[in-house]
């Protein structure tokens, strides 16, 4: 189609009411990228229409749309910071925080990525995912949860050992309260832990896993004393 | 406009420092324009989880897209409401191509509604466009303003002006030239 100046405008001002649609408008789109013509075309509605929003009456959205905004823009630190309707419940938490945001920078880490595997047996979900750190290729440690007896499995693939007199420690981070250990956890091979119905529930609500670095045998107050070196969000399969 | 030059001011010094990455500006912005924003993806979506979701999106586009902005894509708020109510229809149009039929969604929108146009849509567009919807016809009107805030496709305009879609066509399209017009005398 050719991009005669009447059917810019035309298709632009439709475009920019939301009428134009499907395939026209895809095209269109692709007439913006080549087109710096078109593309002021669009602007000029945008401009006008863009008026028409402030009529609208505003309506608050529920808090939960900041946190979720939060989690996916920083999926690892939004554990960090407190959502303002939460604010309260998490104050408890303070502690545990300040050591995170400082050295997780420092530790320059931390995604999680879906691992694809055959569907369970159970009808229950199953937690799946991977402790990773963003300058190694390979995922440090693959965590995956088994059919039955809530058991969650560590896979440890290139995670390398802790410094000479301390341990690493795995923790559950609940949405509220503190941090549950796992127990100390070893570098190579597989390691099982077996959840507690309250640590199921727990990981089942904020899918969130931490490992701190701690002296040897594990924290001496049953809180997390070292640096948190990762924090990973688990997937349900 | 709602909002007025000096909060225009700011909106920009916080669109600048959230192109830096600016965090805390960041979610002063969401503080600032999430009730407005959330109200325009209401009124397109008349459904709740569509709306938070598109929200959601938009905020997340304004995050990566902050350097993008420059005055020739309006004012900030106005470019921040055009990137929401894009996502808003983006969404609604994935939403609907998944049902099977059309129908449950306009029944869902007619309920929402007192009839085929909402007074204050009316007024509202006639305020702010600087009386140009005035030089429109009744029924151009109406269908362009029910394609901007419910995004209905011309399917769901004709059916809600219970008219033709051959017709219902070329009302907007007559009205929108009509409108750019008016706008650029």
């Amino acid at each position: 189609m050719k991009k005669t100046p009447e059917r810019i405008e035309r298709l632009a001002a439709e475009y920019v009411l939301g009428s134009l649609h499907g395939l026209a408008r895809k095209r269109f789109e692709s007439w913006m990228m080549e087109s710096a013509k078109v593309r002021e075309e669009v602007w000029f509605w945008e401009r006008k229409f863009g008026q028409l929003p402030g009529e609208v009456p505003g309506v608050t959205p529920p808090t939960s749309v900041w946190s979720s905004i939060e989690r996916r823009l920083w999926p690892a630190e939004s554990l960090v910071e407190s959502p303002a309707g939460k604010a309260q419940s998490r104050a408890s938490q303070r502690w545990f925080w300040p050591s995170w945001s400082i050295l997780a920078t420092a530790a320059a880490l931390v995604m999680a990525v879906v691992l694809m595997q055959p569907a369970p047996q159970s009808s229950r979900a199953q937690f799946s995912g991977a402790i990773v750190q963003a300058d190694t290729k390979d995922p440090l440690w693959l965590v995956s949860e088994t059919g039955q007896g809530n058991l969650l499995k560590l896979r440890s693939v290139a995670a390398s050992a802790a410094e000479t007199g301390k341990d690493y420690e795995l923790w559950i981070v609940p949405e509220n309260g503190q941090p549950l250990s796992l127990g100390v956890i070893p570098v190579g091979g597989l390691h099982q832990v077996t959840l507690t119905d309250t640590a199921r529930q727990a990981l089942s609500q904020s899918r969130t896993l931490a490992i701190s670095l701690e002296p040897v045998g594990g924290s001496p107050t049953g809180k997390p004393t070292g640096p948190i070196l990762h924090v990973a969000q688990l997937y349900e399969l | 406009m709602v909002a007025s030059n000096s909060e225009q001011d700011e909106l920009m010094g916080l669109l600048i420092a959230v192109s830096r990455e600016d965090r805390q500006a960041f979610q002063q912005l969401y503080k600032k324009i999430s009730g407005r924003m959330f109200g325009l993806c209401l009124k397109l979506a008349s459904q709740q989880e569509l709306a938070e979701e598109a929200l959601q999106d938009a905020f997340i586009q304004i995050w990566h897209r902050a350097a993008e902005y420059h005055s020739d894509r309006g004012a900030p708020l106005s470019w921040m409401m055009t990137i929401a109510r894009y996502r808003t229809l983006d969404l609604m149009r994935s939403r609907k191509a998944k049902q099977t039929s059309g129908d449950s969604y306009l029944e869902h929108v007619e309920d929402q509604r007192e009839g085929p146009l909402d007074v204050s849509l009316r007024s509202a567009g006639a305020a702010e466009l600087t009386g140009c919807f005035n030089e429109l016809s009744d029924v151009q009107r109406d269908s362009i303003l029910l394609s901007y805030y419910r995004g209905f496709t011309h399917d769901e305009v004709s059916e809600a002006l219970s008219s033709p879609i051959g017709t219902v066509k070329s009302w907007i399209r007559r009205g929108l030239m009509v409108l750019k017009r008016c706008l650029e005398r």
